[in-house]
């Protein structure tokens, strides 16, 4: 874990990269703008970031892929609800609700 | 400064945004529970929230965080999460034309996607410079207390949960949830397994580089795929 004075800076550094992305060209007024070709090939930055960030958390347990891992069917639970409804509750019910009966319940 | 346009623009930004703005609540006190469960102190969760605030790239970070992988790679992935900005700033920007800099900044700090999507264009189309900032600034100053008042709410209560819950997974929850709208058309979908995968398979590379490969990977294949479909269509 990260910690102490190091996360502070990290945290640091996040804010600032935040505020430069999104107060780059608010604050450059008309002296800039962004050329279409390249809009449309950072459109696919978050979602790319995003799936790697989250795949080897839910495809990994320890290193390994396990087809009886509890994250596994807890996240395939989570797309499922997350691409029928809008509801910004019933994910976080649902997965965690069949994470924990995994878990707890069956002892998987 | 709050005459009557001022206060006319900040009622339509209120009345816009109102409804999207209750669907921060959950994502709020989900995000502080998250951050708290990964291992932040009250102190460092509260902190975080306030000088980042920036949802996305919060969560994002939370995993990267635990497993104490270095500064560099933190603010990569960060930016990679938040390129999204670059894109929305320079949509709204026109809409920011002859303000102060002070404003700009403050502007440029409160920024979000949900602001964004529903008050832009009536910004844009709007000549009245009070009318804009009236419709800018009140949706999202709301915004910022709904963000800082639930997530609080979360870091607070986070503590009373019980440890073996396992409740850094609502982090992963959470980052799926943004993820599954996102992968809307067929390039995105290929740029989001592209990068999922290939950051599991790329594990092993010195240095965590496998994360920084895979999302330039997922980039790269969401692109091409993109320019083939029209390549084919033509």
């Amino acid at each position: 874990m990260t910690a102490g004075v190091e996360l502070w800076l990290t945290i640091g550094v996040m804010a600032l990269l935040t505020l430069g992305l999104r107060g780059s060209f608010i604050l450059l007024g008309e002296r800039a703008s962004l050329p279409p070709g390249v809009q449309r090939a950072l459109r696919f930055a978050p979602v790319a970031a995003l799936a790697a960030l989250v795949a080897p958390d839910v495809l990994l347990d320890g290193g390994r892929f396990d087809p009886l891992d509890p994250k596994l069917a807890a996240a395939l639970v989570v797309i499922v609800i997350a691409s029928r409804s809008r509801n910004p509750w019933l994910p976080f019910l649902f997965g965690m609700g069949v994470l924990l009966v995994l878990r707890k319940g069956l002892g998987w | 400064m709050f005459d009557d346009s001022f206060r006319r623009g900040a009622r339509e930004g209120f009345r816009l945004f109102l409804p999207l703005s209750i669907g921060l609540i959950p994502w709020a006190l989900v995000t502080g529970v998250a951050m708290r469960s990964s291992g932040l102190s009250v102190a460092e969760a509260i902190g975080m929230n306030a000088i980042v605030f920036a949802g996305t790239a919060q969560l994002g970070s939370l995993p990267l965080l635990m497993m104490d992988a270095p500064m560099w790679l933190v603010a990569l992935t960060t930016a990679a999460l938040n390129l999204r900005f670059l894109i929305f700033s320079a949509a709204i920007a026109p809409a920011f034309r002859g303000y102060s800099l002070r404003r700009r900044l403050l502007s440029g700090y409160l920024l979000v996607d949900g602001v964004f999507a529903v008050c832009a264009d009536r910004m844009l189309k709007c000549d009245d410079p009070r009318w804009r900032w009236g419709c800018f600034i009140a949706p999202s100053v709301w915004c910022w207390v709904l963000w800082q008042g639930f997530g609080l709410l979360g870091i607070l209560g986070a503590g009373s949960l019980p440890a073996d819950w396992s409740l850094e997974f609502m982090a992963t929850i959470a980052l799926l949830v943004m993820l599954v709208p996102m992968a809307s058309t067929r390039p995105l979908l290929v740029s989001a397994v592209v990068g999922g995968l290939g950051a599991v398979m790329l594990r092993g590379l010195p240095l965590k580089l496998g994360l920084i490969a895979a999302i330039m990977a997922g980039m790269v294949s969401g692109f091409a795929t993109e320019r083939w479909i029209e390549a084919r269509k033509s």
